[in-house]
């Protein structure tokens, strides 16, 4: 009898505890609590010191953050910031959980566009619009930090862009030109593969390489800025011609492509073009630096293809901003910290510690290829359409275009059903497109 | 009365107070267990009744999340396309992987000269990370200069050389058979400590009356070592309906190519936590109701296949 008491009681403990962990973790909803008032000791009183805690998913970025916040510690006394980097892959959920739990940092590193603004809509971010200099930025820059409610909730860190780099060795003792248009492309392309030469280091086993070397190509086709507007406005679509013959496009390509490479992946395509083994290679600007890192001597140039005006046209997009957690109980310091991420100093420092295109309008950097890219951007810039408009929807649009892609390179979806998929999904949740 | 009766009622008398406290000591464990088992099983139940959006807890959305898995499209093709994947896992690991592993095991078990080393060899690749199998397979598979295609060439069967990972015919039975590869040590074991496990009178009970050879193994031998068939089964099967990591570290999340190796644990992780490097959208809601299908679907055929193959035990 006592035997059986003793393990009813123990089951009931347990059920219990259960019950009431799920219960403690229930009441973690985002409301934005008293707790904001609550520290403001330091900020006020200047004399005591106040710790900002700051985290971000850039791990390879630590010593350079310490050497930018190091500047900004000297000319404010009173605060301190602790940097802190997890694991990309890891970040988001870390993050969120921290969030929810009321323990997230005061300042965080933001994903660009609705993967980083889904956390303002959710009530988690301050909103920054009246912090000092945020107005310089471009509008594009702006809305990869702007919610749904329209406020800026991060300033704008650094740009990407998208291009296609070729080995200009080769192209000499081919006697090859840079290729301003689709056509010479081809006849590029062509002509490499006459010769012998693999004209691109492409695989399609990662998909989303596939979106990024559609977003290079597409642009001049279905014409740049122009489609995109209408493509808001919903006067245009993935079923209108001009980005149906984008998808065609990519399919062109295919028989440029080196053998098997619908099972190659980025390692592959990068060693095959560090190696000078492929002419051309569609890459981001932040694979520059991987790229040397495999072979410091490869003499490397980029190009990108006209838009209707002539100029070439140059995809890009913001790659992250930060932001300040609202229930931080140090927000005036987080802030002040802000507005200094959003100075051309600042933007300096960013650009030549970590060879990246700086999000703040106007910085010059060492490196020339980094600056062809920082200045085609601020003449001639496009959005990359798909990551920065259509990154919603479960899966994303983007995330759908990738997989379509992917089925077109193993015959499995024509160009056409590649456009009717993206159309599909982009129709379920993006505004412009219901009807 | 026997003697062991009497004695713990002597001792139960001597000390009737300290006797509970014996009930206490599984606490720790059991709150470690409550904590980080149950209680992320039934979260995870809770999580699958609400409506989310990002990270945020909505309203409450009944069994509406379950439905849209079934019903809407993409989800519902997707869901399919997994499970199909997952029982082609299950199929080939039973076949490939068991077969061969019991194969192995009696052969160990007949005692042929050497018998230790290759039970070590067999179990060898079971040391290694996931992760790193992975990795090591990717190099060896790789279209252009893995070693797989390298050799077929030298053999003279270039036609057999292809993209084993890229080209979806090939790129699920590839992954399950380096699953094989690499779980087949485990499976030995099982089977050779089933097998070492038959009295040894029995087998050579059935030999003075003239078995031999198949009549042994099937008569004899399979339905004594049925219990070790029962473990592996269920276990191959939570395997195989759980299959994420070597998938995960050679197709990523999105199953590639072209979904063609996605499961529905991998199918899962897309939609809780979104895409390679967190920039796709977050379903929670979805999410957890998938994982609460995953549970109820191991949980139910792990329950009915230890009732059928239980039947089938012999004790001894």
């Amino acid at each position: 009898m006592k035997k059986k008491r003793v393990s009813v009681f123990l089951s009931t403990l347990l059920v219990a505890s259960a019950l009431l962990g799920a219960c403690s973790s229930n009441t973690s909803s985002p409301d934005t609590g008293s707790q904001g008032g609550k520290e403001n000791l330091g900020s006020q009183g200047n004399q005591e010191q106040v710790v900002l805690s700051m985290h971000s998913w850039r791990v390879e970025d630590g010593d350079g953050y310490k050497k930018i916040i190091k500047e900004f510690e000297q000319t404010n006394p009173g605060v301190k910031i602790e940097f802190k980097a997890f694991k990309s892959t890891e970040y988001n959920t870390i993050l969120n959980t921290a969030l929810q739990g009321d323990s997230g940092p005061d300042i965080m590193q933001l994903r660009p566009y609705q993967a980083g603004m889904s956390l303002a809509d959710s009530g988690y971010l301050e909103p920054l619009d009246s912090v000092p200099g945020i107005n310089h930025f471009a509008p594009d820059v702006l809305k990869a930090a702007t919610a749904k409610d329209g406020k800026v909730y991060g300033v704008p860190l650094s740009l990407n862009s998208t291009q296609i780099y070729y080995n200009k060795k080769m192209f000499v003792d081919q006697g090859i030109q840079e290729p301003k248009t689709w056509d010479e492309l081809l006849q590029t392309a062509k002509a490499l593969k006459d010769k012998g030469v693999t004209p691109f280091a492409f695989g399609a086993k990662e998909a989303w390489l596939l979106s990024l070397s559609h977003g290079v190509i597409a642009p001049a086709e279905y014409g740049g800025n122009e489609f995109v507007d209408k493509v808001q406005k919903g006067e245009a679509n993935f079923l209108s011609p001009e980005f149906k013959k984008s998808i065609e496009q990519m399919k062109e390509l295919a028989p440029y492509f080196p053998d098997n490479f619908v099972g190659l992946d980025q390692n592959d395509t990068r060693a095959l073009f560090a190696t000078e083994k492929a002419a051309m290679y569609i890459h981001g600007s932040f694979d520059l630096d991987p790229m040397h890192k495999l072979n410091p001597n490869l003499d490397v140039d980029f190009f990108t293809l006209q838009g209707q005006d002539g100029n070439p046209l140059i995809t890009t997009w913001v790659d992250g901003s930060w932001g300040v957690n609202a229930k931080s109980p140090h927000k005036e310091a987080a802030l002040k910290f802000m507005e200094f991420m959003a100075t051309q100093k600042f933007g300096e420092m960013f650009a030549n510690e970590f060879k990246r295109i700086s999000a703040v309008p106007g910085v010059k950097v060492d490196d020339p290829l980094v600056n062809k890219m920082a200045e085609r951007t601020e003449k001639n810039a496009t959005p990359y359409l798909i990551l920065v408009y259509f990154g919603e929807g479960n899966p994303t649009t983007k995330a759908e275009l990738e997989n379509s892609l992917q089925g077109m390179y193993l015959d499995k979806m024509t160009p056409d059903q590649v456009a009717e998929t993206v159309q599909k999904s982009a129709e379920s949740w993006f505004a412009p497109f219901k009807k | 009365m026997n003697h062991m009766q009497k004695a713990t009622e002597r001792a139960g008398r001597s000390k009737p107070r300290r006797r509970w406290l014996i009930h206490l000591f599984p606490l720790p464990a059991l709150l470690v267990y409550a904590a980080f088992v149950i209680y992320p099983i039934f979260s995870a139940f809770t999580y699958s009744l609400y409506d989310w959006e990002g990270i945020s807890r909505k309203g409450f959305a009944g069994f509406q999340n379950f439905v849209t898995l079934f019903t809407v499209e993409p989800f519902n093709e997707m869901f399919w396309n997994a499970i199909k994947h997952n029982l082609v896992y299950f199929i080939v690991e039973m076949v490939v992987q068991n077969g061969i592993a019991f194969g192995l095991a009696y052969v160990i078990y007949r005692k042929i000269r050497g018998s230790g080393v290759l039970k070590a060899a067999y179990f060898l690749p079971r040391l290694l990370s996931v992760i790193i199998v992975g990795f090591l397979w990717k190099l060896i598979l790789n279209p252009n200069f893995g070693a797989l295609n390298a050799l077929l060439t030298h053999l003279g069967l270039e036609a057999w050389a292809r993209p084993w990972l890229g080209d979806p015919n090939t790129a699920l039975m590839t992954i399950i058979l380096i699953n094989c590869w690499f779980g087949i040590g485990f499976a030995v074991l099982i089977f050779l400590a089933g097998l070492q496990s038959i009295p040894e009178e029995l087998v050579e009970a059935a030999r003075l009356d003239g078995a031999s050879g198949l009549t042994l193994l099937r008569k004899i031998i399979l339905p004594l070592v049925m219990p070790s068939v029962t473990i592996m089964t269920i276990l191959t099967f939570i395997q195989a309906f759980e299959a994420f990591e070597l998938i995960y570290a050679m197709e990523g999340s999105q199953g590639e190519p072209f979904r063609s190796t996605d499961t529905l644990a991998v199918y899962f992780y897309r939609l809780a936590f979104g895409g390679p490097s967190g920039t796709g959208s977050v379903a929670i809601g979805l999410g957890s109701a998938l994982s609460v299908i995953l549970f109820f679907i191991v949980a139910s055929v792990s329950a009915i296949s230890v009732f059928l193959l239980r039947k089938k035990e012999i004790q001894h």
